[in-house]
């Protein structure tokens, strides 16, 4: 048995997301049995499915460091601002603000 | 008018809506105690199917040839059809009456039966009974992953060791039950002629041996399966030892409360 990695998305914008996982001998299988286990409610209109073994996983240590940077978090807080008074500013020298 | 309607369609109807029932009743058992959590989901899925397929014949029969009449027909109608205490009032086949609790001759007969349901259902796809012909479309949609499945299965069973051999035993084992799926119903000889059926089921029955053969590289030559050469069909007319037992599982919450409405 491998097991599989199950990805679905609905018709539209919404992206791929990972619905779970399944074991199955070989791909056929696993496109017939994903079917029943994850679509037979309508659930979604596309399908992927990926062997685990074919998955690039970055181990914990490798991922973890980043953690601790929050200057590279942005809200967006600062830049909204600044645009605030750059409008104001505009509007006050009576320039065109378009 | 939705296409010719009588008693003897009302047989054949009927023979076929009860070998869908069965099966898909036999399939659905297997919630639970397949071999592996995603194969006990499609097989209990693909039995609900076949119930759905039977529900479908059930309310032609019900309706006398027009499932819509009066707005729709009653469940307790289609109840009444599908669980009928009566053994003499069915038509199943021998091989969907069958009880097994081994998983090789549960696969190897959802083989078999989806096989020669496909035919059967060809048969009736330019019915001139309108329902039975949108019932075969219906059904068509959902068959082709049926037998996916069936062969997805056997293509990786087949060659391993231990598995194939179980398969070719429950092969074995069901060959005689499945050849009588062919045997001809009553009213069919009258559904021919009134064009509900194109052909006798058993007509199909060579092409549906050439696909057994294909399918297990077999030698099928102990298996009688020429139809002309066959014992004389009952008609569905009996059934068999399993099909008391079988009954009554399905009838066991039905038969807590037989006034109750479900």
């Amino acid at each position: 048995m491998k097991r599989y990695e199950v990805f679905l998305k609905k018709d539209g914008r919404d992206e791929y997301r990972h619905a779970g996982s399944l074991d199955a001998p070989n791909d056929e299988l696993a496109l017939v049995l994903a079917r029943e286990s994850y679509l037979r409610r309508a659930e979604a209109d596309r399908l992927w499915l990926v062997d685990r073994e074919h998955l690039v996983v970055g181990n914990t240590d490798f991922v973890a460091p980043n953690a601790d940077k929050p200057h590279r978090h942005n809200d967006g807080e600062r830049i909204a601002e600044r645009r605030k008074r750059l409008r104001e500013a505009q509007k006050y020298t009576g320039e065109d603000a378009s | 008018m939705t296409g010719p309607w009588n008693a003897d369609i009302r047989e054949f109807v009927l023979a076929f809506a009860d070998d869908e029932h069965l099966m898909g009743q036999q399939h659905t058992e297997w919630i639970g105690v397949a071999p592996f959590l995603e194969e006990d989901l499609a097989f209990s899925s693909i039995g609900q199917d076949e119930l759905g397929h039977a529900a479908t014949l059930y309310a032609i029969v019900a309706g006398e040839g027009d499932p819509n009449r009066e707005g729709g027909i009653d469940d307790r109608r289609l109840d009444a059809l599908a669980f009928d205490p009566d053994p003499s009032r069915w038509r199943s086949a021998h091989l969907v009456e069958a009880t097994t609790d081994d998983w090789a001759h549960a696969l190897v007969r959802h083989w078999l039966y989806d096989t020669a349901e496909q035919l059967r259902w060809e048969l009736v796809a330019e019915s001139t009974l309108e329902p039975l012909a949108g019932a075969a479309a219906r059904a068509e949609r959902e068959e082709w992953f049926h037998r996916r499945h069936a062969d997805g299965l056997l293509d990786v069973l087949l060659p391993a060791p231990g598995a194939g051999d179980r398969l070719r035993a429950a092969l074995t084992d069901l060959l005689p039950l499945a050849v009588g799926l062919f045997d001809p119903v009553a009213g069919e000889v009258q559904a021919v002629a009134s064009g509900v059926t194109i052909a006798p089921f058993d007509s199909r029955m060579p092409e549906w041996a050439d696909r057994v053969r294909a399918r297990f590289d077999g030698d099928l030559s102990s298996i009688d399966l020429s139809p002309s050469d066959r014992a004389a069909p009952t008609g569905r007319t009996t059934r068999s030892n399993a099909f008391g037992p079988l009954l009554s599982r399905m009838r066991e919450v039905l038969d807590l409360d037989p006034a109750a409405i479900w």
